[in-house]
C-alpha cells in the first residue's frame, strides 16, 4: 500500500507538469491548447533521438527540448494563433486540434507507428528504503518536476515579464493601458507552455514508451488535471496532477487495470458537473 | 449572426424548379447503377457526414454549443446497431431505429446537467464523455466485444445490390436529416435555440425553457449522428472502439460545418461536399499524409473562412445560384 502511496506521488510529478502548462495558456488566453498532447510527444521523440545519436542523458536534454519548444510555441502563436485569439471556443480549439495532426502526421511519417525507449544505464536501480522500492528515475523526475514547478511560481512572481503574463491574465486592457505589448505576452506564454509540455514530454520518454498515438492519451490526461486543479489556475495543475494519480493508482487497485482510465474521465466529469471551478480554485471566469 | 434561408435554384421559375429537382434526384438515383464500385462508396461516405454535420450544425450551429465530442452519438448507434444484430438477431432496420433512440435518449440523459456546463467547460465535457464511453466500451469484453472490435451479420447481397443498398440508406436518412434542420430552423423551436445561441439569459427571460430546449436540441442532434453510426456499423461488418469513436471524425465533421456555415440548412451539405470529394482527390493519392493534409486544411479554414462558404459566396457570382434571403433573427436583449 504504501509503495502504491509511492508510485502515484512519482507519477503525480509529471502529471503535474502535463497540466501546468496546459493551464496556463487557458488562464491567459482563454484557449484550450489541443496541441499540448502533440507537444508533449514531439518533445518526448526529440529526447529519443537527441539520446539515440548523440548519447545524452535524458535528464540532460531537458534543457535541449525547452529550449526548443519555446522557440517553436513562441513561432506557432506569433504567426498562427495570435490571429484567432478572442474569438469562439470552436475556432481556437479546433485550430489548435490542426497542429495536432499535422504533429502526428508528421510523427508517423517519419518515424513509423513503432515503439521506441529511452533506457539510461541506471534504469534499473532504485533506492530500498524498508519494504518501499523508490526507482532513482522516477525520484529525479518528481526532483525535476518540483524544480520546475517552483522556478515557475518564481518566474511569475519575481520577475517583469511573469508579472505582465499575470496582468494580462487578470485584465487584458488594463495590461494594454499600463502598456504591456499583449501580442508578446501571448507569444511568450505560447513558448512557456510548450517548454513546459516540452519538459513532461522527455520525463514521459524515460519513463514510458514513445510512439506517435502517446499524444491523444496525455491531451486527455492535461483535460482531468486542469479540470480537478480549476481550468486556468496553473499551480492548483500541481494538485489536479497529484489527485489523478492517486485516483488511478488506487482506482486500478480496486477495480481493476482496465478501469485506470475510466477512474480519471468519471472524476473529471463530476468535478465539471458540480464543481467547475475545480477542487482548489473559485469562481473566476464569467462563464462558469 | 446571419441566418439564411437557401432555396436551390431559387431564382428560376417554379416548373423549371421543378425540373432541376427532377434532374437532380435522377442523377441521384443512376450513381449507384452507372458509377464504379469506389465512387459508390465515397458518395454515401458523402451522405453519412452530410447526416453527421447537420446532427452537430443542430447543436453546435444553432444552439451553439460546440459538442466537439458529438462522435460519441455515431460510437453508441454503431455499437447498439452491433449487438442488438450480432448478439440479439435483430432485423436491421429495427436495429437501426433503437440505436438512434438509444443515442438521443442519451443524449437527453447526459444534456440536463452536461449541457449546465458553458464554452470551453461544455466542450471539454463532450471530449472527455467521447473517452470514457470509449474506454467502457473498450473494456465491456461480454458485450460488446472490448478492444477486438465486433463483427456483424454479413448482408446476403451480391456486391453490386450491397453498395446500392447501403447508398440509398444514407442518402434516405441525409434527405430526411436536411429536411428536419430546414423545419426547424423556421420553426419555434428553432427560433427558441438561435435565441439561446444568441443570449441564454435573455432566452431564458423571454419565458424558453433553456435547459428543456438545449437537451431536446441535443437529443435530435444525437438521434441522427447515431442512425449514421448504425448504418455505418452494418455497413461495415465490423467495428472497433477506436474507429467508431474518433475524435478525428468529430474534427472532420467541424472542420465541415466550419467551411460550410454554421447556422444554415444548405452550409453543412455544401462544406461536405466540398472536404469529402476535394479531400477523396488529394489523398487518394497520399493516403499517409492525409492527417496533415486534414490539419492544414482545418487551420486555413479558420484563419481565412472562418464565417463559412454560404457567408462567403451571398453577392458573389456564385451566391447568385443559391438566392438567400434573411430571416429575421432574434435579436439578443440589451439590458
Amino acid at each position: 500500500m504504501l509503495q502504491q502511496l509511492v508510485n502515484a506521488l512519482l507519477l503525480g510529478g509529471i502529471y503535474a507538469l502535463v497540466g501546468v502548462g496546459f493551464s496556463l495558456i487557458y488562464g491567459v488566453m482563454n484557449i484550450i491548447n489541443l496541441a499540448h498532447g502533440a507537444l508533449i510527444m514531439l518533445a518526448a521523440y526529440t529526447t529519443f533521438w537527441v539520446f539515440q545519436l548523440y548519447g545524452v542523458d535524458p535528464f540532460a536534454s531537458i534543457v535541449i527540448s525547452m529550449a526548443l519548444f519555446f522557440v517553436i510555441g513562441f513561432i506557432l502563436q506569433k504567426y498562427i494563433v495570435n490571429r484567432v485569439v478572442g474569438q469562439n471556443v470552436l475556432m481556437t480549439m479546433v485550430l489548435t486540434y490542426g497542429f495536432e495532426l499535422i504533429a502526428v502526421n508528421f510523427a508517423l511519417y517519419f518515424w513509423h507507428a513503432d515503439y521506441r525507449a529511452v533506457n539510461p544505464t541506471y534504469a534499473g536501480t532504485g533506492l530500498e528504503i524498508g519494504d518501499v522500492v523508490v526507482p532513482y528515475i522516477k525520484l529525479g523526475i518528481l526532483t525535476v518536476a518540483i524544480v520546475l514547478t517552483s522556478l515557475l511560481y518564481l518566474f511569475m512572481t519575481r520577475t517583469k515579464i511573469g508579472n505582465a503574463i499575470q496582468a494580462t491574465s487578470l485584465n487584458k486592457d488594463a495590461a494594454q493601458l499600463v502598456g504591456i505589448d499583449i501580442q508578446y505576452i501571448y507569444s511568450f506564454t505560447y513558448g512557456l507552455s510548450a517548454a513546459l509540455a516540452a519538459a513532461a514530454g522527455t520525463l514521459i520518454a524515460i519513463v514510458y514508451t514513445v510512439t506517435p498515438s502517446m499524444e491523444g492519451g496525455f491531451l486527455g490526461k492535461a483535460f482531468v488535471i486542469a479540470i480537478l486543479g480549476g481550468l486556468g489556475n496553473s499551480l492548483g495543475a500541481i494538485v489536479g496532477g497529484v489527485v489523478l494519480a492517486l485516483a488511478e493508482t488506487f482506482g486500478v487497485v480496486v477495480f481493476g487495470a482496465a478501469y485506470q482510465q475510466i477512474v480519471g474521465y468519471v472524476i473529471f466529469l463530476l468535478v465539471l458537473i458540480v464543481r467547475p471551478c475545480g477542487l482548489v480554485g473559485r469562481r473566476f471566469f464569467s462563464e462558469l | 449572426m446571419m441566418a439564411t434561408r437557401l432555396t436551390f435554384l431559387g431564382k428560376i421559375s417554379r416548373p423549371l424548379r421543378l425540373i432541376a429537382y427532377a434532374a437532380l434526384a435522377i442523377l441521384l438515383g443512376l450513381i449507384p447503377f452507372t458509377a464504379d464500385g469506389y465512387w459508390v462508396r465515397v458518395c454515401t461516405n458523402f451522405f453519412m457526414f452530410v447526416i453527421m454535420v447537420e446532427g452537430v450544425n443542430i447543436i453546435s450551429g444553432y444552439t451553439g454549443y460546440a459538442a466537439l465530442g458529438n462522435v460519441v452519438f455515431f460510437g453508441i448507434g454503431a455499437y447498439v446497431t452491433a449487438i442488438l444484430m450480432s448478439t440479439f438477431g435483430l432485423d436491421f432496420f429495427i436495429a437501426l431505429i433503437l440505436a438512434g433512440i438509444v443515442a438521443g435518449a442519451f443524449a437527453f440523459g447526459l444534456g440536463m446537467p452536461i449541457l449546465r456546463t458553458k464554452g470551453h467547460y461544455f466542450v471539454m465535457a463532450t471530449i472527455g464523455l467521447n473517452e470514457l464511453v470509449k474506454q467502457v466500451v473498450s473494456n465491456l469484453d461480454s458485450l460488446t466485444g472490448g478492444g477486438k472490435g465486433i463483427s456483424l451479420p454479413i448482408p446476403s447481397m451480391p456486391p453490386r445490390i450491397n453498395y446500392a443498398f447501403f447508398y440509398f440508406v444514407m442518402l434516405a436518412i441525409a434527405i430526411i436529416c436536411v429536411f428536419v434542420v430546414y423545419r426547424l430552423s423556421k420553426s419555434k423551436f428553432g427560433y427558441g435555440i438561435r435565441c439561446i445561441k444568441a443570449n441564454e439569459q435573455a432566452a431564458g427571460v423571454m419565458g424558453i425553457n433553456t435547459t428543456m430546449y438545449k437537451a431536446l436540441a441535443w437529443t435530435l442532434s444525437a438521434f441522427f449522428t447515431g442512425l449514421a453510426g448504425g448504418v455505418y456499423a452494418y455497413w461495415q461488418t465490423f467495428i472497433e472502439p477506436p474507429v467508431v469513436f474518433d475524435v478525428v471524425f468529430a474534427i472532420k465533421m467541424f472542420l465541415m460545418l466550419l467551411l460550410g456555415g454554421q447556422g444554415t440548412v444548405l452550409g453543412p451539405v455544401i462544406g461536405t461536399f466540398v472536404v469529402e470529394f476535394l479531400g477523396e482527390l488529394i489523398w487518394g493519392h497520399a493516403a499517409d499524409l492525409q492527417l496533415g493534409i486534414l490539419g492544414t486544411l482545418v487551420i486555413v479554414v479558420v484563419l481565412f473562412v472562418p464565417q463559412g462558404l454560404v457567408e462567403v459566396t451571398r453577392n458573389k457570382t456564385i451566391g447568385r445560384i443559391f438566392s438567400t434571403r434573411r430571416v429575421k433573427e432574434p435579436q439578443p436583449v440589451e439590458f
